[in-house]
């Protein structure tokens, strides 16, 4: 169970953004990428598959104690090798749930993509419990 | 091209391996035993080494772009982990259409493994070209 404090300090982070990070896509390593997951689309020799940013730029802010629960992408255009993009993570919301087996806390972080064009390419939602 | 409520897209079965697995943990940067470590994963009450949630959102994502082609843009996706899945085990990713507002199609989505439990699931949207 979630002690108060750790709620609070948690609460305390909730906007707070980490220092941007930027990265450009890379064909190289959008090519291993794709040989990772498996996927032989040829789309993907010069367009970056759906799930591919978070491989780009390290997304959540890491939380100790806190287990991954699912991720979500909201897209804004297509991501292309040679594109710089900028990431800005920020701790969204927090809050507490009590169910059956006791007190859950859901962390959700948010990190935006943004392109070269200062065009939003996606926003991506993170959520983590601690238990 | 018909878009009904209720009607499934292809399902697309990978088959992980813990190659696989390794490959995926260089390209992401996730460094984290428990997808390449058999002993250390054990040590954390895991039967073995396990996928990455993040790889099987790929599949899923995979699923969903195989499927539309350059027919229209995913527009969101979203995924969460209900389970862990083994390297060496089918993953069998599914789709049905759950809504269909004019050019904007909205899919659940789904991994599960050989007992068809349904270890990942997720939804997302899609808007067809005009």
């Amino acid at each position: 169970m979630a002690t108060t404090s750790a709620v609070d300090r948690l609460r305390s982070r909730i906007g707070h953004t980490v220092a941007p990070i930027s990265a450009t896509v890379e064909a190289g390593h959008l090519k291993r990428f794709t040989e990772a997951i498996g996927d032989p689309n040829p789309r993907w020799n010069t367009e970056a598959p759906p799930t591919y940013l978070v491989a780009l730029v390290p997304a959540s802010m890491h939380l100790a104690e806190a287990e991954e629960y699912g991720k979500g992408w909201l897209n804004g255009g297509p991501v292309r090798v040679g594109d710089r993009i900028t990431a800005t993570a920020r701790v969204a919301e927090v809050y507490e749930k009590t169910g059956s087996s006791g007190s859950l806390l859901f962390i959700i972080f948010e990190t935006d993509y943004v392109n070269q064009h200062g065009r939003t390419v996606a926003r991506l939602r993170g959520t983590a419990i601690r238990r | 091209m018909t878009m009904q409520v209720g009607q499934e897209i292809p399902a697309l079965v990978k088959h992980p391996t813990t190659r696989q697995l390794v490959q995926y943990a260089g390209a992401q940067g996730d460094f984290y035993e428990i997808h390449y470590d058999q002993d250390f994963a054990r040590s954390v009450a895991l039967p073995g080494v396990i996928l990455h949630g993040l790889l099987k959102a790929a599949f899923l994502g995979q699923l969903v772009t195989d499927w539309l082609g350059e027919r229209g843009t995913l527009k969101s996706f979203e995924v969460s982990y209900r389970g862990i899945d083994v390297p060496g085990r089918p993953y069998r990713c599914r789709g049905k259409i759950v809504k269909v507002d004019g050019p904007k199609i909205e899919l659940e989505v789904w991994g599960e493994d050989p007992d068809g439990n349904r270890t990942t699931a997720g939804s997302a949207t899609v808007l067809l070209n005009e």
